[in-house]
């Protein structure tokens, strides 16, 4: 049980650094980012390939995921620059399975659909509890940075000017700010959030394969961060803990269920799960915290 | 069904009960003993999945009917992995932590069985594979993981020697991108250039609603055999666009794609003659025909008689080893599975031998079920079937 | 060489007139509702299923079957919009799109709690395909195609020449206006829902007679179709027909060029590329 647990809230902070990506990009740059799990996977990938083939350290492993994650927010933003805002996300939706496929189809490259198996860890496995609970105080010291980073970043000049270009572009450029400079750093900024959670899960879970990204995990954060409330870092967070306590309910909810194959309790598992996020959005359609300087605009 | 689910939350609140009352060295020893299915319940491995999860529960009810395992009931606990390796993953924790199984049985994608073998083996479950890909035994998983299902290699030559035995001379393998596409692509080219054939090769996108141009470039070729590695769902758009385009040389495909349902969801002219391999017991096997009366199917397919061969086994090691842990199973499933000892083809009557004193060797309904140590299968038998008529017929076993 | 790119340009053709029928109906719903509404394969799913009932299980002629998949969609379609969608626009489009990637969680899986996983395919013989010198095409190929073209005539007449389908067009140029003009917006965005499902339900049919249904038919597709739409511009009816051929023909086409596995790949860099030179797509409106 309590491995469970431990277990449970690593995923949780590795789900909370993406939703805490998610935010920083849509929330409050206005940059809809449906390729998120192709950036967690360019940064497992980075750090899993440097650590497991290279045996580099597992801190510079990390170190590159968080660029590589980085780059490819700026490789995707800089082709992306000149397009409406509503197709950056239908570009950000190929990148990621871009990723995917070159993943599972550059085999050299990669290991393929394989995946790369044996990934170091941070802390010794055969430690037992001393596994989940010393990576689980790592992730959520990570959190704990990037939300820090975050508040700071928001507070200071750079988020506000970053907001007044989310609520208007225009204004915003009268003003003087230079916007694809302002969206450009937040979407890199995000990627590397991203890569730097494909990192830590890879050196947890020993495994990096292409179908662990796969688009479900994108859906997953934007219901977290809109379940917590999109434009506040700690609603973010707090959104990504309950979605993963939501998710694993729905497997015992699917179990009490009587008369029904293991397949329908599959199928009913993941009604539930739409179902509730729906229910979710309606109610409490600005999140659990809202924003609170001014409320969110409907876009 | 109900009934499971009421013994279920019954077994449930007893063993929380119990859990209370009983000092430590008793718990482990009351209540069900239980096992956990991870197979893929959605997903694109959603076509296999049902079927196992489905043959294991039954399996265990006359497991259960014949009086259990050491005087206890079986309990099987099915989880989905959505054929995705993350959730696999938490799946297969909740079935560690939460539900305390002893063995996790029937992980199917490569990639899920890769990324729950460490956890399963740091934990002390058992846990049982049909995954075909060389590297799973290859993981450090310290005796915890048996596999049925034969190697991609072995798979790969096969279906070399059956294409040439069918006259073939050049022989295209097409096949969407699996963790197993090269290996077995390289053993297939291996046998068939040994005997002066050649080969080619054409990944397709598995997603895809028609392969016609792929079927263009493959028969630009001039194959006279193709082998198909797909899966089901795609194999079905590659039979039937191998159709239209007037293919009329030899098809082969595996087993688990070319099967019931596959033949059902073709017209009968469009899906005949297709040769089809499967890893097989000898001829004649009760285990086989028990699988299929199970499921109420003519041949059912493999995975379903792999998951059926792993619980026997794995029941039967538990009464060996009189005790329900991971460990114990670990130690002894290969004293139930090869070795010598009485030849049983079903747990039903392994523990009846069992519990007089008896030695078992338990042959499965996918083959002997004799496993190397690290965890492949010694020996694999194949049964090489056609589909004649809409109907998949035996035409030998070797 | 010239004869494999032909071949493959014709295969692409066809595949193009099975994506522009989901495509039409993701860009109607988009160019009303203005959200991308990610439910439309799960839509092309249900409406595949239900015409598998009335073809096989009641035993209705495939026209028949199609014609019961437009309705039933439509109705799951329109039931979405009301039922759940509509209130998440006070969040924004976003929430919306979110909203309907829920629902088709939810539809797929409502879709799989009665049928299951296995393949199901209609009741209809296979035929070889027709050999024209260096070009062969299938029967079904055919049927489908003139389906698909007859579908586009038809909705291109009804948003020309009907009071309704003009009406529609006067929302989606501008829905202010039009309230001025005395339409009434939310009935026709309920219509025009209705007809975009209900073409999704067909896409999902003809795809299905071309191969066989699973609970996963729409979801492959959706991609090609959101690609098709967007390449022709968010919004725009002849848009998505066009993109829909576009996308049909790059995928095809990379199947010879580069490698079979690459064709959603290549089909983005396409779109990254059109969208570069024409923000708006190959026939999308400057709107925003």
């Amino acid at each position: 049980m309590l491995t469970y647990i431990l277990f449970m809230l690593v995923v949780g902070s590795i789900y909370a650094l993406l939703a805490q990506s998610l935010m920083l990009s849509w929330g409050l740059a206005g940059l809809v980012n449906l390729g998120l799990a192709g950036f967690f996977a360019v940064g497992a990938y980075a750090s899993a390939m440097l650590t497991t083939w290279e045996q580099a350290p597992i801190l510079v492993g990390v170190s590159v995921a968080v660029l590589a994650g980085g780059l490819a927010g700026l490789l995707v933003c800089f082709s992306t620059l000149r397009l409406r805002d509503d197709y950056l996300a239908i570009v950000t939706l190929g990148f990621a399975e871009i990723v995917r496929i070159v993943a599972s189809n550059e085999v050299w490259l990669t290991g393929g659909t394989d995946g790369i198996s044996g990934v170091p860890v941070m802390i010794a496995r055969d430690t037992g509890v001393w596994f989940h609970l010393g990576t689980l105080l790592i992730t959520v010291a990570a959190v704990i940075l990037v939300y820090v980073l975050q508040r700071r970043l928001l507070a200071s000049p750079w988020g506000r000017a970053l907001r007044a270009v989310r609520e208007d572009q225009t204004v915003a450029s009268v003003a003087g700010k230079s916007i694809v400079r302002f969206k450009a750093q937040a979407f890199s900024l995000a990627a590397a959030i991203a890569g730097l959670a494909g990192a830590l899960y890879g050196h947890y879970t020993s495994y990096v394969a292409p179908d662990q990204f796969q688009p479900l995990i994108t859906i997953y954060i934007f219901l977290a961060v809109t379940a917590g409330g999109n434009a506040r870092p700690a609603g973010a967070v707090l959104g990504a803990y309950l979605l993963v306590a939501f998710l694993e309910a729905t497997r015992f909810l699917a179990e009490i269920a009587p008369g029904v194959t293991a397949l329908q309790a599959a199928a009913l598992r993941e009604i539930a799960v739409g179902i509730g996020l729906v229910i979710v959005l309606t109610l409490r359609p600005d999140g659990l915290l809202p924003e609170r300087s001014q409320k969110a605009p409907a876009s | 069904m109900t009934d499971i689910t009421r013994r279920h939350i019954l077994g449930a609140g007893v063993a929380f009960a119990g859990t209370m009352a009983m000092p430590a060295i008793l718990r482990a020893q009351t209540g069900p003993i239980k096992l956990g299915t991870l197979t893929p319940l959605t997903g694109s491995g959603g076509s296999y999945g049902p079927s196992m999860a489905n043959t294991v529960k039954k399996a265990a009810d006359e497991i259960n009917k014949a009086g259990g395992i050491l005087g206890r009931q079986l309990l099987i606990i099915s989880e989905d992995d959505q054929t995705s390796p993350e959730a696999g993953l938490r799946a297969a924790r909740k079935l560690i932590d939460i539900d305390k199984v002893s063995a996790i049985i029937g992980t199917w994608a490569s990639a899920v069985t890769t990324a729950v073998v460490p956890v399963c083996s740091q934990s002390g479950v058992f846990l049982s594979t049909v995954s075909g890909a060389e590297p799973i035994t290859l993981l450090p998983h310290q005796g915890f993981l048996i596999r049925t299902q034969p190697t991609t290699t072995l798979q790969g030559t096969k279906f070399g020697e059956f294409a040439l035995s069918a006259n073939a001379k050049t022989v295209a393998f097409v096949s969407p991108q699996t963790p197993f596409t090269e290996s077995q692509f390289a053993a297939l080219t291996k046998t068939v250039t040994a005997a002066g054939g050649k080969t080619t090769s054409l990944i397709y996108d598995d997603k895809k609603t028609t392969l016609r141009t792929e079927v263009d470039q493959v028969l630009r070729g001039k194959p006279d055999a193709i082998v198909m590695g797909g899966y089901t769902n795609d194999t079905a758009v590659l039979v039937r666009d191998l159709y239209r385009a007037n293919y009329r040389g030899s098809l082969f495909g595996f087993g688990y794609s070319v099967n019931k349902q596959l033949v059902d969801a073709l017209p009968a002219d469009v899906s005949e003659g297709i040769y089809t391999l499967s890893p097989s017991p000898a001829e004649g096997s009760n285990a086989y025909k028990n699988v299929s009366r199970l499921l109420g199917v003519d041949s059912p397919d493999t995975y379903s008689c792999q998951v059926y061969d792993h619980l026997n086994l794995i029941a039967m090691a538990m009464a060996v080893g009189k005790g329900d842990t991971g460990t114990i199973i670990k130690n002894n499933v290969r004293k139930v599975s090869q070795g010598g000892g009485e030849r049983v083809e079903t747990a039903v009557d392994g523990l009846k031998l069992i519990a007089d004193g008896k030695k078992v060797d338990y042959d499965g309904a996918s083959g002997p079920c004799d496993f190397t140590d690290i965890g492949d299968i010694t020996d694999a038998k194949f049964r090489y079937e056609q589909v004649k008529g809409g109907k998949i017929t035996l035409l030998k076993i070797a | 060489m010239f004869d494999a790119v032909l071949q493959a340009l014709v295969n692409g053709v066809i595949v193009g007139a099975l994506l522009a029928i989901p495509a039409l109906g993701f860009s109607a719903i988009f160019a009303v509702l203005r959200f991308p509404n990610f439910a439309i394969g799960a839509l092309a799913t249900a409406g595949a299923y239900i015409a598998w009932i009335a073809n096989v299980t009641l035993g209705l002629p495939i026209v028949a079957a199609i014609i019961v998949a437009f309705l039933s969609a439509a109705i799951f379609g329109a039931t979405l919009e009301y039922g759940a969608l509509e209130r998440l626009g006070r969040g924004g489009a976003l929430m919306k799109a979110i909203g309907s990637l829920a629902m088709a969680m939810v539809i797929e899986n409502i879709v799989r709690f009665f049928f299951g996983n296995d393949l199901r395919a209609f009741d209809l013989p296979l035929a070889r395909d027709l050999v024209f010198g260096p070009i062969r095409i299938g029967p079904q190929q055919i049927t489908n195609f003139i389906f698909a073209l007859a579908i586009m005539v038809a909705i291109w007449a009804f948003l020309s020449f009907s009071s309704l389908g003009r009406s529609m067009r006067a929302v989606a140029d501008n829905a202010d206006l039009a309230r001025l003009k005395g339409i009434n917006p939310r009935l026709i965005a309920l219509v025009t829902v209705a007809v975009g499902s209900g073409l999704c339900g067909v896409g999902g049919t003809l795809i299905g007679l071309d191969t066989s249904i699973d609970p996963l038919l729409g979801g492959r597709v959706l991609l090609s179709v959101f690609a098709a739409a967007v390449l022709g511009g968010l919004g725009s009816i002849p848009g998505a027909v066009a993109g829909a051929f576009v996308i049909g023909m790059v995928e095809e086409i990379t199947v010879l060029a580069l490698a079979p596995a690459y064709r959603l790949a290549v089909g983005f860099i396409v779109i990254l590329v059109v969208l570069v030179i024409r923000p708006s797509g190959l026939l999308g409106s400057k709107a925003g």
